[in-house]
């Protein structure tokens, strides 16, 4: 029992670990665009975004009863494939925040989940049908693809509205009204994606015996201890990603910055409220470049446009076989600590050595010039 | 097959309602800069009248603007 104790200490920790590396990763997509059209300072941003972020966690508990119940069989869950799933996360998440990348550390969660799972008691297990066809897959093909649509048609209406006003007032109207969606953008992705942990506590939970399968709601120490990560996350990082998401995949002006915001905003509080445990970062990405696309097609980076669409394709895989692989590693150590702690480490090293080779070298994705 | 795997009614709600949220709201907050700007040029000019009514239409679409996001919240916490 005591080694059982350690185990989920060390899990919860990860879980935790993994809620930071998504505020790190994610969360700053949400503040992007108010930087890059200068509605707000990045520090002002960020910290407005990281508290949004906590709040937002508060407001709803769909998502995590999605994560919880419907993606893997709660019944045959163990520790060891919640830590296999999140180390699957948190890896990926390091290898895509290191290239630049804006991959959907939800799908990460998920599919390093699934991997483990798959390995550890087969395909019976995993919910492969409505779960993550039906919760996970398909909305993530709607999600943004409905936040593209939003997007440009909310930039062309606006513009159809002010479009005779002198600039100027109606630029300052715009930043300010980016402080309002920059705000429910960060709200709205505190409403999912700090539940997606809250989820995987639960699920870790349910495997020490601490919460029943058949309801696995999270308690509150987990809502205030996922929603307090997350917010640590999102203000203590992610300016790379941030880079990508404001200004390389096009330049934005206040009206585009806010109709994008606006339609990610909408698009993940009404996913949040249906339980769609979606990637905040595509959804954004969608309504971003659908309001640049509806400007001109040609203000759109596609390139750095399909870089996104990859690592969205690579995301569920990738972080599946880490998350196998994980738990096969784990599982020649038993089925105690000594298994996660070994990972533990080495996960720690890794993460190090990344963050250092970081600092020496500076980012591979380097500031492209802005594109008018 | 589809409908089948597919909660078809929660994610139709998702697409509709984020549809009239992200494009209404957004156009809701064009009309109150609207409103706004051409009511102060308008005042400035002495043309009174005319900006009462921009006036209006700024005002109103602050105030779906506010009234929507508070609504959407409330029903999000429910």
């Amino acid at each position: 029992m005591e080694g059982e104790l350690l185990t989920v200490i060390i899990v919860v920790a990860t879980a935790l670990a993994f809620d930071f590396t998504n505020g790190f990763h994610d969360t700053a997509n949400v503040v992007a665009t108010s930087i890059s059209t200068r509605a707000m300072a990045p520090r002002i941003a960020v910290g407005y975004a990281a508290v949004l972020n906590f709040v937002g966690a508060f407001i709803s508990l769909q998502v995590a009863a999605t994560v919880a119940s419907d993606v893997v069989d709660p019944g045959a869950i163990s520790l060891l494939v919640v830590f296999g799933g999140l180390v699957g996360a948190i890896a990926w998440n390091l290898v895509t925040w290191y290239f630049g990348l804006p991959s959907s550390s939800s799908h990460a969660l998920i599919g390093g989940i699934v991997g483990a799972m798959l390995v550890a008691e087969g395909p019976g297990a995993v919910f492969f049908g409505s779960g993550i066809l039906g919760k996970v897959m398909i909305p993530a093909l709607v999600a943004p693809t409905l936040a593209f649509v939003i997007g440009g048609a909310a930039i062309l209406s606006l513009y159809r509205i002010v479009g005779r006003l002198r600039p100027g007032p109606v630029t300052q109207g715009f930043r300010g009204g980016q402080v309002i969606s920059g705000g429910l953008l960060a709200l709205a992705h505190g409403t999912n994606d700090a539940q997606k942990t809250m989820g995987v506590i639960a699920l870790a939970l349910v495997a020490y015996g601490s919460l029943p399968a058949a309801d696995p709601s999270p308690p509150t120490w987990v809502i205030v201890s996922a929603a307090t990560a997350i917010a640590a996350g999102t203000y203590a990082g992610g300016w790379r990603i941030i880079k990508t998401m404001g200004s390389r995949i096009h330049k934005m002006d206040s009206a585009q910055g806010f109709a994008a915001q606006g339609a990610g905003a909408a698009v993940i509080l009404a996913s949040s409220a249906g339980g769609f445990p979606l990637s905040t970062t595509h959804t954004i990405s969608g309504a971003v470049i659908g309001s640049g696309a509806a400007k001109r097609l040609s203000a759109v980076r596609w390139g750095v446009a399909g870089n996104i669409v990859a690592a969205w394709i690579l995301t569920l895989p990738a972080a599946a076989g880490i998350g196998a692989l994980t738990y096969g590693i784990t599982r020649l150590f038993g089925t105690g600590a000594v298994g996660p702690v070994i990972v533990s480490v080495l996960i720690l090293i890794g993460s190090a050595m990344l963050f250092s080779r970081r600092a020496r070298h500076g980012g591979p994705v380097a500031a492209a010039p802005s594109k008018a | 097959m589809i409908a089948s795997i597919v909660d078809t009614h929660a994610l139709l709600t998702v697409v509709w309602v984020s549809l009239l949220a992200g494009i209404g709201v957004t156009a809701a907050y064009g009309f109150a800069i609207l409103g706004g700007v051409r009511a102060l040029e308008l005042g400035r000019s002495g043309r009174i009248g005319e900006a009462a009514m921009f006036a209006v239409v700024g005002v109103l679409g602050m105030a779906t603007t506010v009234g929507a996001i508070v609504f959407g919240i409330v029903v999000l916490s429910d």
